[in-house]
């Protein structure tokens, strides 16, 4: 077969057949090239971290994710103020977004009209599309004053004998974060949810409410059964996306380096705290620390992004 | 045979990629300083906040007469001085003098008095009008925390006949490494010991509580939005945004205002400057002697390295030469005094330094 | 009706009290839901449209032309900003976009299933690095002991930009049907020339989606350059990459935390512009996509 087809292109024989002995080849080699490359893009970013955060490893240890101090005169660093910061405001924005991701996910895959579905579906995602900084902005602008002087004072009054919502009420603090974080993580987890439910199988559906279920009752007993190792999937994705964000929470969350029950107060984050000293930590212990906070947001991410990957691709494997 | 084969093109593709990849990052380590063999039609400097208005005032006539842009980055002292030890900058500037290990670490660096000027106090309280009066145990127990609301019987007393609310003060710092820090920490540990021991002085330290805002601007943005809020902020973007500012008492026991001549009273105060460039002049808390003097006023320095590349050493000495003394003209419109003729012609020897 | 559910044996649904409160339950559920998806495009609108009303009257013609003003000075713009990003975007989307299109070659022609898998697997966890980490990287790399550069600041972008470029061509490429390989094979055709010839041309809408989608990411990223491209003159243009470039993300960023109206002002307006940009590349991007999928599924 290949010999006809050879002896068919006459002329162009010979050249067709010099450029397959290259052309094979050089696609292989190069596609294999970028393949490797973007395997040890990872890596390199592994070990640069390591490497040079080696410095304040061997003066503080693993101690340093949960100390406290952060004391650039006294060359005393710890990443636990941050940690901390980082991990409160993330929770409060998965704690606020994944109800009102399955809300809209229930909505558009159940209730919302045919027609609207669609459309509302590409809004949402939209706003995973607006650059942070943006938000940030935003935030700054809009959100600061509002929760200062409206949410902030009201939430007092009814709630403020609850260490959360004790304290003066601020523009920046970890409220306005944990709420700027909210509307990052609310299109990713309403994206994989939604997509989620709608593998569901129909017969199942059919099924509930042959046996009289109201529509609740059947996502109640049969969607959300279904779906739940792909919505800890995404809400673990949510987290991920929260932990790591570094600008639009420099902006709103009043960089203080301090742990605080009440919500109203500034804090800090691992990321912001990337943002704001970094570029100006003298080499050495310092910026070796904050090389060092990298890396624990590294871990952080690492462990997140794999076990959401491992959850979503079970649910879509099983 | 086919599998082994290819396992063994992977392998090798794999050390390729790891020998490409070890030489990139060879090649760029070794590409540094390129900033330092830029043509000499351009001079990059970075650094202090507090200065940047002034330098930015002069880019553009100094372009127009020499020739030579000048670029300048406002990152904050610290990273003025972090840019200028790794040489990715042809000068530095800091409002703060490098400390020991820091001078050891830029090598052969000398530190050039090339402004004048002063961190303010202001703050942002509805119904409290400019001009509050303030001492510096006031202001350290402010930052420290142990004051806590505006009606405080400590800042009652100083002020008699100014309503203050209950509001709680927000005590506003700067995140980045800063000059402004710098100075206003080393006035505060001057005047309370608890403060230095505490805190200490530093271009970034360790703060009990507050706000942080990144460089005066987000300093000056944090202030504007909280009421009840009290910052540290360079003068020039105190009066360009119009906030109230206070008084803080001197050692005569005056309330001298910010502004040139007060700056100047305190720098007069110096007695002899130090040759070489390599110490700083603190100024601030001057004695009671220099009674029209403001405390917290500061010079702010130029940092640059004595073996300049030999295309930037020229244009380096003929600007920073400009600069102290052509250049204080740009000065008293955003409140930079001009530098006390003892101090020019010590920066101008120092200029001599570099080769 | 009802009492049947209440007596199934398997107990798939709660017997209920009665029907009205069920249905009342139902009923709350729905309106929650309904509520929760308007308050989410709610946000979106809100956002877009206060850097509408905040954006447009700050928009003209000198704040797109000219640089910004010297300290104190009213007036100025942006313009060395755009064009810092452009050269940005356009570098590191030359590096991404080929590279990561090769690696979805790579993945769906050449590579064994497990190796294609780890390669899949690894994209997907560069994906989740945070881009402020990529930009503590790319500065330990090249920016340490050199200089801040728009090389450094487009590279970090690429880093950010690659694994978004390379699942989305991945994702396309695996659409492309076996049988066109298979005919080209029957015809002869090496690997390569029917990856050039057939399967590229095939996937090309996806593989756009994948490119503007990786673009209009990049566009805003804001963590990577603060470390390896913020130092810039404000005065003077800087086009060259060899020095760090003035850009949009940064700009705003920097604006943002001013106290002052005049910044505030500039910085929507500079907001508007990236806003824009992306959007108008996002839907770009999707209505590519719809086409290609429905093109190559059916």
């Amino acid at each position: 077969m290949s010999v006809t087809t050879a002896s068919r292109r006459g002329p162009f024989d010979i050249h067709a057949r010099l450029a397959d002995r290259i052309g094979q080849p050089a696609l292989r080699i190069l596609t294999t090239l970028a393949g490797i490359a973007s395997v040890a893009v990872l890596v390199w970013i592994a070990e640069t971290l390591v490497n040079q955060s080696r410095p304040a490893m061997s003066a503080f240890g693993l101690g340093f994710v949960g100390h406290t101090t952060w004391n650039p005169v006294k060359s005393t660093f710890g990443a636990g103020a941050f940690l901390y910061g980082t991990l409160v405001s993330s929770f409060i924005a998965l704690l606020i977004a994944t109800p009102t991701a399955i809300a809209i996910a229930i909505y558009l895959t159940e209730l919302a009209p045919r027609v609207i579905r669609r459309p509302v579906a590409i809004l949402v995602e939209l706003l995973a599309a607006i650059p942070s900084v943006i938000l940030g902005l935003w935030g700054i602008i809009f959100l600061s004053p509002f929760l200062g002087n409206h949410l902030e004072p009201f939430l007092k009054s009814f709630l403020g004998w609850l260490p959360l919502f004790s304290g003066s009420p601020s523009p920046y603090g970890m409220l306005n974060a944990a709420l700027i974080l909210t509307i990052m993580t609310l299109p990713i987890v309403t994206a994989i949810t939604r997509e989620v439910f709608q593998t569901t199988p129909g017969e199942l559906k059919e099924a509930a409410y042959a046996l009289g279920a109201t529509r609740w009752e059947m996502i109640r007993k049969v969607v959300l059964p279904v779906a739940r190792p792909g919505i800890v999937g995404a809400v673990i994705l949510g987290l991920g996306r929260a932990f790591g964000e570094a600008i639009a929470v420099t902006q709103v969350i009043g960089n203080a380096n301090q742990v605080k029950a009440s919500l109203f107060q500034p804090a800090g984050t691992l990321a912001a705290q990337i943002v704001n000293e970094f570029p100006n930590a003298s080499p050495g212990v310092y910026q070796s620390s904050l090389i060092y906070l990298a890396l624990v947001l590294l871990v952080m991410s690492l462990i997140v992004n794999i076990a959401a990957r491992v959850l979503v691709r079970r649910r879509k494997v099983g | 045979m086919n599998i082994k084969v290819h396992r063994i093109t992977m392998a090798a593709t794999a050390v390729a990629a790891a020998g490409a990849v070890a030489a990139c990052g060879g090649s760029s380590n070794s590409g540094s300083g390129s900033a330092s063999n830029a043509s000499s039609k351009t001079l990059v400097g970075a650094g202090s906040t507090l200065v940047a208005p002034l330098v930015t005032q002069w880019q553009s006539p100094y372009d127009k007469a020499t020739g030579v842009a000048v670029t300048y980055g406002a990152i904050g002292s610290g990273g003025g001085i972090e840019q200028i030890t790794a040489r990715t900058v042809n000068f530095g500037a800091s409002d703060a003098p490098m400390t020991s290990s820091e001078a050891s670490a830029c090598k052969d660096c000398v530190e050039i008095p090339w402004a004048l000027a002063a961190t303010d106090v202001a703050y942002n309280v509805k119904g409290v009008p400019n001009g509050l009066h303030f001492t510096g145990p006031v202001l350290a127990k402010i930052w420290l925390g142990q004051i806590k609301s505006w009606n405080d019987p400590a800042i009652k007393a100083l002020n008699p006949g100014v309503k203050l609310p209950s509001t709680p003060i927000v005590p506003i710092h700067r995140t980045d490494g800063s000059g402004d820090t710098y100075v206003f920490t080393n006035y505060l540990s001057k005047v309370s010991p608890t403060f230095k021991s505490k805190v200490g002085s530093a271009t970034t330290v360790a703060w009990p509580g507050g706000i942080g805002g990144k460089g005066n601007s987000g300093v000056g943005g944090a202030l504007a939005s909280t009421n009840g809020s009290i910052a540290y902020i360079a003068i020039a973007y105190v009066l360009e945004n119009h906030f109230h500012y206070g008084l803080v008492q001197n050692a005569a026991g005056k309330y001298p205002a910010p502004g040139v001549p007060s700056i100047l009273a305190a720098a007069s105060s110096l007695k002899s400057v130090p040759a070489g460039g390599k110490q700083g002049i603190s100024i601030t808390d001057p004695p009671a002697s220099a009674a029209g003097a403001y405390p917290i006023s500061t010079f702010t320095y130029v940092i640059v390295p004595v073996q300049a590349s030999s295309s930037v050493a020229t244009p380096l000495k003929k600007f920073i030469n400009w600069a102290v003394t052509s250049g204080q003209a740009d000065g008293p419109k955003l409140d930079f005094a001009p530098l006390p003729s003892r101090v020019a012609e010590a920066a101008k020897a120092d200029v001599n330094l570099i080769k | 009706m009802e009492s049947s559910a209440a007596t199934q044996p398997h107990g798939l649904l709660t017997p209920a009290p009665g029907a009205g409160r069920r249905k009342a339950v139902n009923k709350t559920v729905e309106v929650l839901c309904t509520i929760a998806a308007a308050l989410a495009v709610a946000v979106l609108l809100l956002v877009v449209i206060s850097v509408l009303l905040k954006g447009l009257p700050a928009i003209n013609l000198d704040l797109l032309t000219k640089n910004p003003a010297a300290f104190g000075q009213p007036g100025g713009g942006i313009s060395n900003s755009i064009v810092g990003s452009a050269i940005l975007i356009a570098i590191a989307s030359l590096i991404a976009i080929p590279v990561g299109i090769l690696t979805a070659i790579y993945t769906t022609e050449f590579a064994p299933a497990r190796i294609s898998f780890g390669i899949k697997f690894a994209l997907d966890i560069l994906n989740g690095v945070p881009t402020i980490v990529t930009g503590v990287f790319i500065f330990g790399v090249l920016v340490v002991g050199g200089t801040q550069s728009g090389w450094a600041g487009a590279i970090a972008l690429s880093v950010v930009e690659l694994p978004i470029v390379a699942r989305a061509a991945q994702e396309v490429l695996d659409l492309v049907p076996r049988s066109l390989h298979e005919a080209g094979l029957a015809l002869g055709l090496k690997r390569w020339r029917i990856v050039l010839r057939i399967v590229l041309p095939t996937a090309l809408g996806g593989l756009i989606t994948g490119a503007v989608l990786g673009v209009a990411r990049v566009a805003g990223e804001t963590a990577p350059l603060l470390l390896t491209s913020s130092i810039w003159s404000n005065l003077s243009y800087t086009t060259n990459p060899s020095q760090a470039l003035p850009n949009i993300p940064v700009t705003i960023f920097s604006l943002s935390e001013s106290p002052s109206p005049a910044d505030h002002a500039k910085a929507w307006a500079a907001a508007l512009v990236l806003i824009l940009f992306v959007l108008i590349l996002s839907v770009v991007a999707r209505a590519f996509h719809e086409r290609s999928r429905s093109r190559l599924r059916g």
